[in-house]
């Protein structure tokens, strides 16, 4: 794909995302109704969802094309990975700090140490280290590898994440969308908004993602020109 | 298949004779699991704590400082005069040298294990329950897979110029299962429980313990080749 | 490029690089090099820092893959995964790939040990006599000076009887006599029908036992010649032309 067209694309999807954010907003404080239990907080819900589902799609993406990195060694490959490990990186900031404020009000406690929460802090982390690995290598082609080698490390946490929440008992609440045996258990109105929200998150990574992804393709294009450049005497 | 054993226990043999040799890592790792278990003395007050409950989790949190210091020099060793070049241009498969590398740090990780139940029995008098094989099993197969994670890492570390600084962040996430599980079979062993309630967690290990070795074996040829 | 006598007369060669070519991310390394050459070749191939060289030299050792193009050993491709195939090649660096607190025959115990080779308790000794070694076999390698390292590093690279042996930069570090003493060795590989690829910038040693020269300037061949070809004056003009000559 050429530069200018994942810059319009990049583009796009942002002004959808940030759209479909504000549409969003308005939905979550003046719209949709408040859970009877849990009262206002409950409404943190439909920003904390959306940034997990983004987390999990990122670091999957990481994982997909850093596996196929190892295996055709095509640097497009490379940056798309990085490019996702970024997004993830801040989505998975966004559910880390939303979650604990509406815990601390939903369980009384910011924090507990159920699976699910565990192994989502521990993942975040891995990924902490694919950057480090990143940027720190002597040889940037074997960072590109060994990066490559830990998101599909990491990547192996987010099925144990997933079914972590069914296998043990928990604090944390089971799924209300993905629910297999019946159906979404969510009201009209908040199920719009969670869908909402999960649709303008989804746009705004992408286009982050586009960006991101853009950015390294411009660094690889000037490297050419530099190759193909007569040197300088 | 005998030469692949053959290469693998060239590897294995050069370690530890370079291992006894010098004894830089062996000394290394053994003084630093001494001098936790001292440190441990000092942190917490036996007044308030009865020590003997915190037993499974002040060891394994020794062996995994203890190892990690080890095992974050198994390939830097290597680099030293280029070494590693020497065994990755060799006719041994790139797998056999991560095995090797498993099987010698599976050894001084083994004896680090000994040192640091010795030294918490000496100075706290811990009590390691009535079922040695058991405690044997669950160690072996603990260590097995904490080996076979930091083996890859250090692979990975030694190739950064954060060095071994960078380990523990790279491991530890990883490494949280081995902790979990580890703890509870231990802790249940030292309390002389039922051999039914550790197997839970023995068959847990094991399976993380498969995956490592799995994942190690696969993985590791991309983090050396190029 | 003309094939030599030596490749016409022993059938296919035993080295061939085709069109071999390995970028590094958007950096090309090796651009489109090929060569053949015949046992009992030697070929140096002389370029400034950064020309490539060390990278050419691993891609004929099998330890980096190419980009494009192949490497074949007697008409056989050489696959990053055939380790079968490092079993006929030998690696000498300027770095010795030795264990400084395991002794000589230790060391060579070791390697010969990866190799899979049977004979260690006569082989050994014989290889540390033929580069005048056997009184150092029970020293440290730790305690020997960089001269004679270098030469138990020769030892090392030819314990499994290479039909192959690259030589990267193996002059570095060397004082004049070790110098003289490595220049010796190496020139007797020439003898046991070894081929032999050298990358140096080093232009005296290289051209002295060199059949063939080549020069690489990032990444490419810009300059081949036979030896017989060429004086020193001359492949020093050419060098000079090739480094400076293409701003």
């Amino acid at each position: 794909m050429s530069l200018a067209r994942i810059r319009w694309m990049a583009a796009a999807l942002g002004v959808l995302g940030v759209a479909g954010v504000l549409v969003l907003h308005w939905l979550v404080f003046f719209w949709v109704g408040t859970e009877r239990t849990m009262g206002i907080v409950q409404r943190i819900f439909y920003v904390h969802v959306p940034a997990a589902w983004v987390t999990f799609l990122a670091f999957g993406i990481t994982a997909l094309c850093g596996a196929a990195y190892l295996w055709l060694r095509d640097e497009r490959l490379d940056w798309a990975a990085q490019s996702a490990a970024e997004g993830g990186l801040i989505f998975g900031a966004i559910m880390l700090t939303s979650g604990p404020l509406w815990a601390a009000y939903a369980w009384g406690t910011p924090w507990t140490w159920e699976p699910r929460l565990t192994l989502t802090l521990l993942m975040w982390f891995v990924f902490v280290g694919y950057f480090l690995v990143r940027a720190s290598a002597e040889d940037r082609q074997a960072g590109k590898r060994m990066a490559a080698v830990i998101g599909v490390l990491g990547a192996l946490l987010i099925p144990l994440v997933h079914v972590s929440v069914l296998w043990f008992p928990s604090l944390h609440p089971q799924p209300v969308v993905l629910n297999v045996e019946e159906g979404p258990t969510l009201d009209g109105d908040m199920l719009i908004t969670l869908m909402t929200g999960l649709l303008a998150f989804t746009l705004i990574f992408f286009s982050v993602f586009c960006l991101r992804y853009g950015l390294e393709h411009m660094r690889y294009q000037r490297a050419l020109e530099m190759r193909e450049q007569p040197r300088a005497t | 298949m005998t030469v692949y054993l053959r290469q693998v226990a060239a590897i294995v043999r050069k370690d530890l004779l370079l291992e006894v040799r010098t004894g830089e890592r062996l000394a290394a790792m053994g003084a630093l699991t001494v001098l936790v278990a001292v440190l441990f003395h000092f942190a917490i007050d036996q007044g308030l704590v009865r020590m003997q409950l915190l037993a499974a989790g002040l060891i394994w949190m020794t062996i995994l400082f203890g190892g990690m210091l080890g095992m974050g020099r198994t390939f830097e060793m290597e680099r030293e005069q280029g070494a590693i070049q020497g065994l990755l241009t060799s006719p041994v498969p790139l797998d056999g040298i991560y095995l090797a590398k498993v099987v010698s740090n599976f050894i001084l990780v083994t004896l680090i294990e000994v040192v640091a139940l010795a030294a918490y029995w000496l100075f706290f008098g811990f009590n390691y329950g009535n079922d040695p094989l058991l405690l044997a099993g669950v160690l072996g197969v603990a260590t097995l897979g904490f080996v076979a994670v930091t083996t890859l890492f250090s692979a990975i570390s030694a190739q950064t110029n954060m060095g071994q600084t960078l380990l523990p962040i790279l491991i530890f996430p990883l490494l949280v299962p081995v902790v979990i599980f580890g703890v509870t079979a231990t802790g249940r062993i030292f309390a002389s429980r039922p051999v039914q309630e550790v197997e839970g967690s023995l068959y847990l290990l094991a399976a993380f313990t498969v995956v490592a070795l799995t994942a190690g074996t696969i993985l590791f040829r991309y983090v050396v080749e190029e | 490029m003309p094939a030599t006598a030596a490749a016409s007369r022993a059938g296919p060669p035993v080295l061939e690089a085709a069109s071999l070519v390995r970028d590094y991310g958007p950096v090309r390394a090796v651009n489109h090099v090929s060569f053949r050459l015949g046992a009992g070749e030697f070929l140096s191939v002389f370029g400034p820092n950064g020309a490539g060289k060390t990278s050419l030299l691993r891609l004929l050792a099998g330890g980096l893959r190419p980009t494009s193009g192949e490497v074949r050993v007697s008409g056989i491709p050489l696959t990053v995964g055939d380790r079968a195939a490092r079993a006929r090649i030998g690696i000498l660096s300027h770095l010795s790939f030795l264990y400084g607190r395991l002794t000589a025959r230790e060391n060579l115990r070791f390697y010969g040990r990866l190799h899979g080779l049977g004979d260690l308790d006569s082989r050994v000794p014989d290889r540390l006599a033929d580069v005048g070694l056997e009184r150092y076999a029970d020293s440290p390698v730790d305690t020997l000076s960089r001269g004679t390292v270098q030469r138990l590093a020769v030892a090392r690279a030819l314990l499994h009887d290479p039909g192959i042996v690259l030589l990267d930069e193996p002059y570095t570090g060397l004082d004049a006599y070790a110098g003289a003493m490595l220049q010796e060795l190496l020139s007797a590989l020439k003898d046991g029908g070894r081929t032999v690829v050298m990358v140096t910038h080093n232009l005296g040693r290289g051209l002295e036992l060199a059949d063939r020269v080549a020069i690489q300037v990032r990444g490419s061949f810009v300059f081949e010649a036979e030896r017989a070809d060429l004086d020193a004056a001359g492949l020093e003009r050419s060098y000079r032309r090739a480094v400076e000559g293409r701003a």
